[in-house]
């Protein structure tokens, strides 16, 4: 029996995804997070290294890896690669200056081999500021449809200030998965 | 008997001994064989025959990397339509070569590998430069095309949809010119910028080039860009999201945020009121002291995007380049004495 078999029985039974969430400094990861948890997000401070959070979706137990965006510790990010099941890239769609930045960096993540089986979903954040790029414009400038045509992505537009999409791109990115790894036998 | 018994064993045991040895010994000669490079094994030859190896194995790697070079010197005179193909091409000459020294590298001295893959990677360089020379990447830009927008976008929501009709035409146009147009001030010097954005619907506010000017923001903003000033003083109401601050130089800073990321700034001082702990990376010579600004109606504002009281947070600051429990060297507190008064800017003006 390979490793890999033995991981999707496991994963079978607890109905367990391991996602990951990365993104540039300032673009919200902590904010949805938290939002889709139904917790507090007056107050969050930049993250200094990671959080974990484990929330019961649907029927499966998500384990979200959100990791901290500063340039200084996105070397850190490739310790979180390993099994990951849904990478979750999060765009501050009103940060027209760094949208170079955010293509270099989610252009190096997805050169990737650890994540090369993971569904991938863009949440482009901060809809409800006036003047954000909506999702097709911020798709378009990140050459999404240029992408690795057996990778499995969607970009979603969404606003963790208001909760606004963030059901529908989670719901995407689980079913997504589990259709991978649950019926795929 | 006994004693009888005990010699058989232990002639049985030397016989099985040797049986395995020689076992082993057959297997070891047998792996020596089968290795490529050394079909005549004796230990007295090893070296040589490494030798000769190593030797071979520079002149294919020369005559890999020289046609390499040939070829991608003949690039510059080869039909541009062809060219992409040549590329590829190239570079998969590179990847066998890669693979060469990668099967080679057991054998093969350290320095030779090093060399080797620094030759391949200097390569690789020179392909990726001479690729984005003869083959202009398309880059992205803001162009104003109004009938694109609506088929592509897979998750808009059916209302936008419905009010995306006049939005991306307003908002292409401003596009068009690199975004220019959101709100904000940009390339100024030697200048007083005032803006009132109370009763205005601002979203993101942007600052970015600005030198020895004097900023006045009154009302709220959701978001601040602020980049590249040098000598300025901005005074700023309320951001209700958060502010990102690159590059900044002999700045000073009076902001309230819910948070506040401070990057590559030099010899600033900042004034803040802020609801997480602020952030700064790659600074040096910045200092924090608590927010000092008021405009007539900035306790209202302030209560509006959660900041009506003083947390505190101000001097919590996280330095991300200093992650140790010891104080920062890179950021202090402004001394009681060297903090400015209250500035009023009600009169935007003035």
């Amino acid at each position: 029996m390979g490793l890999l078999s033995i991981i999707r029985k496991i994963k079978r039974k607890e109905k367990e995804m391991r996602i990951l969430m990365v993104g540039l400094d300032n673009s919200g990861k902590t904010t949805i997070v938290l939002k889709i948890n139904g917790e507090d997000t007056s107050v969050i401070s930049p993250t200094l290294g990671f959080n974990i959070k484990t929330i019961t979706y649907q029927k499966y137990t998500l384990n979200i890896w959100d990791v901290g965006g500063q340039k200084t510790i996105r070397s850190y990010w490739r310790n979180y690669f390993e099994q990951t099941d849904g990478l979750i890239w999060v765009v501050d769609s009103s940060d027209l200056r760094r949208l170079d930045d955010c293509k270099m960096e989610l252009d190096n993540l997805l050169k990737e081999e650890r994540l090369s089986g993971a569904s991938l979903l863009i949440f482009a954040n901060k809809q409800d500021i006036k003047g954000a790029l909506t999702p097709a414009e911020i798709a378009k400038v990140l050459n999404l449809e240029a992408m690795d045509k057996t990778r499995h992505w969607k970009i979603v537009g969404c606003s963790a200030y208001t909760g606004e999409g963030l059901l529908e791109g989670f719901d995407w990115l689980v079913q997504d998965i589990a259709s991978r790894i649950y019926m795929l036998e | 008997m006994e004693g009888e018994a005990d010699r058989s064993d232990a002639s049985a045991d030397a016989s099985a001994l040797r049986k395995k040895h020689l076992a082993m010994l057959e297997r070891l000669s047998n792996r020596h064989q089968s290795r490529p490079d050394k079909p005549d094994p004796p230990p007295a030859s090893s070296s040589s025959s490494s030798f000769e190896s190593t030797s071979s194995f520079l002149s294919l790697f020369g005559e890999s990397r020289r046609s390499i070079e040939s070829r991608l010197a003949q690039c510059r005179l080869a039909d541009p339509s062809l060219l992409k193909l040549h590329f590829d091409e190239i570079s998969a000459s590179i990847a066998d070569l890669e693979k060469l020294v990668a099967e080679s590298s057991y054998y093969l001295p350290s320095y030779e590998v090093r060399s080797s893959l620094k030759t391949i990677s200097d390569l690789k360089q020179a392909l990726d430069t001479l690729s984005s020379e003869l083959i202009p990447k398309k880059k992205f830009s803001f162009k104003n095309k109004p009938a694109r927008k609506e088929p592509t976008a897979p998750s808009l929501k059916g209302a936008d949809a419905e009010n995306c009709d006049s939005m991306p035409a307003a908002k292409g146009g401003s596009l068009a010119v690199a975004v220019p147009d959101s709100p904000g001030f940009r390339n100024r010097a030697n200048e007083v910028l005032a803006k009132d954005v109370r009763g205005l619907e601002v979203g993101e506010f942007t600052l970015s080039d600005l030198e020895s000017c004097e900023v006045r923001l009154i009302g709220c903003a959701r978001a601040l860009f602020v980049h590249r000033l040098r000598n300025c003083r901005v005074y700023a109401g309320p951001v209700t999201g958060s502010v990102l601050i690159e590059e900044a130089e002999n700045c000073v800073f009076l902001l309230a945020s819910h948070q506040i990321r401070i990057h590559n700034a030099k010899a600033s001082d900042f004034y803040l009121r802020v609801r997480s702990r602020p952030i700064i990376e790659d600074c040096s010579g910045v200092r924090f002291a608590p927010y000092r600004l008021h405009y007539r109606g900035i306790e209202r504002d302030l209560e509006d995007a959660g900041l009506g009281e003083e947390a505190g947070n101000w001097s919590k600051v996280d330095d991300f380049k200093w992650l140790r429990a010891a104080q920062s060297p890179n950021w202090s507190v402004l001394p009681e004495d060297e903090r400015i008064e209250t500035v009023d800017i009600s009169d935007l003006s003035a």
